[in-house]
């Protein structure tokens, strides 16, 4: 009898190895499984294609706002081009993107916006703006995406906040979207109807963060038009009083 | 009776050491399996990942349009220098929707037998929409677009 003991030793740790080795390869699996996904690509592949869209929708803008006679059809030219070439650019993951643009009155950072075909600017007021905004909805069929929604905002507004006369300096503040300030803009970025100008300075405001003081060559005389660009190329002009 | 009980301990020896022996093989073998997650196997993911960061990540500054549509080829490849660990080699194309290649196949770092000759190559295509090209004081924005391809290996 005290013989069999040792047979039931024996069972218990080939069941225990058992147990071992099937818990083992759960749990493997487990982690190949996740790691076999790759989550992070996935996501940073989304990323790319919502930023190209973003870049398109600021494209559209910049176009819009610099030709001479404004195509307000440009950004749906443009995004059903995007639609197309985007299967090309990304293929093998099964990409395919459909979007809507704005076309009614939006009120976006306390500013009414009556968009047009995904496009308006409101130009030759102390505060004046461009914008476009477009609707995307993402497919990518290779990691079972269905109907990903994003929207796409572009948006700049120039405010004149005031005119010196004696000093021939104007001081505008620039904000883009989500009332960011824009920072780092030069010379090169502004133009003063009738004036050149001398230099651009920034400093700090408490109520607009960031205000550029324009100092120009020649005497300012009201009503006084500032043009600016910011580096995306989108074009706003802005007139004071 | 004290030569059956000292067969006895000699059983049990025997037992234990049979029952280590299994357990240890079954741990062995598990771990043969165990797929551990700095598993070569995903090195070609990470790469992907890295690759796709990397671009983003220049696109995002506004770097990436710029060096591609003015065609800043040295300034590209010193930006994937610097931003790209040491140890990873890069191959850079630039191409047009017509598969026109565009770049002047410099954008290049490291040992060029390892794109030939390595298990875990990542390979991924970005693209960009189009720029705004300054003309006098105002922009031109063309839609253009532009397929990046971007090969990552590890040195």
């Amino acid at each position: 009898m005290g013989h069999k003991k040792g047979q039931f030793v024996i069972i218990a740790v080939l069941m225990i190895a058992i147990m071992i080795i099937s818990i083992g390869a759960v749990m493997n699996r487990a982690v190949t499984y996740y790691k076999h996904e790759p989550w992070e690509e996935y996501l940073t592949l989304i990323g790319s294609v919502e930023l190209g869209s973003r870049r398109l929708v600021e494209l559209s803008l910049a176009n819009y706002t610099n030709a001479i006679t404004p195509d307000s059809n440009i950004l749906k030219a443009n995004l059903q081009k995007w639609q197309i070439n985007l299967t090309r650019v990304y293929a093998g993951y099964g990409i395919s993107i459909n979007y809507t643009v704005a076309n009614r009155l939006y009120n976006v950072y306390g500013t009414s916006i009556n968009y047009v075909l995904g496009l308006n600017y409101t130009w030759q007021k102390p505060s004046s703006f461009s914008a476009a905004n477009a609707t995307f909805a993402l497919d990518v069929n290779s990691i079972g995406l269905k109907g990903y929604k994003f929207t796409s905002a572009a948006f700049l507004n120039l405010r004149i906040l005031n005119v010196t006369a004696d000093t021939n300096e104007i001081t505008v503040a620039v904000k883009k979207e989500d009332q960011v300030p824009v920072t780092a803009l030069g010379k090169d970025n502004f133009q003063v109807e009738g004036l050149d100008i001398l230099k651009v300075t920034s400093r700090y405001d408490q109520q607009y963060l960031v205000v550029y003081k324009i100092k120009c060559a020649g005497v300012l005389t009201p009503p006084v038009t500032v043009k600016l660009w910011d580096t995306r190329g989108i074009q706003v002009t802005a007139k004071y009083p | 009776m004290t030569m059956k009980n000292r067969n006895k301990g000699q059983i049990r020896v025997l037992e234990t050491i049979l029952a280590s022996f299994i357990i240890m093989v079954a741990l062995t073998f598990v771990n043969i399996f165990a797929t551990t997650p700095s598993s070569p196997k995903y090195e070609a993911t990470e790469l992907q990942k890295v690759a796709y960061n990397v671009l983003h990540d220049l696109d995002e500054q506004g770097l990436l349009p710029r060096f591609v549509y003015k065609g800043e080829w040295e300034n590209l490849r010193a930006a994937l220098r610097v931003t790209l660990p040491s140890d990873v080699y890069f191959n850079m194309t630039v191409y047009d929707l017509h598969n026109t290649r565009l770049d002047d196949a410099t954008i290049f770092y490291g040992d060029s037998q390892m794109f030939s000759m390595s298990k875990n190559i990542a390979s991924i295509a970005y693209g960009l929409v189009g720029s705004a090209t300054k003309i006098g004081a105002a922009y031109q924005a063309i839609y253009e677009p532009r397929i990046v391809i971007l090969q990552l290996t590890r040195g």
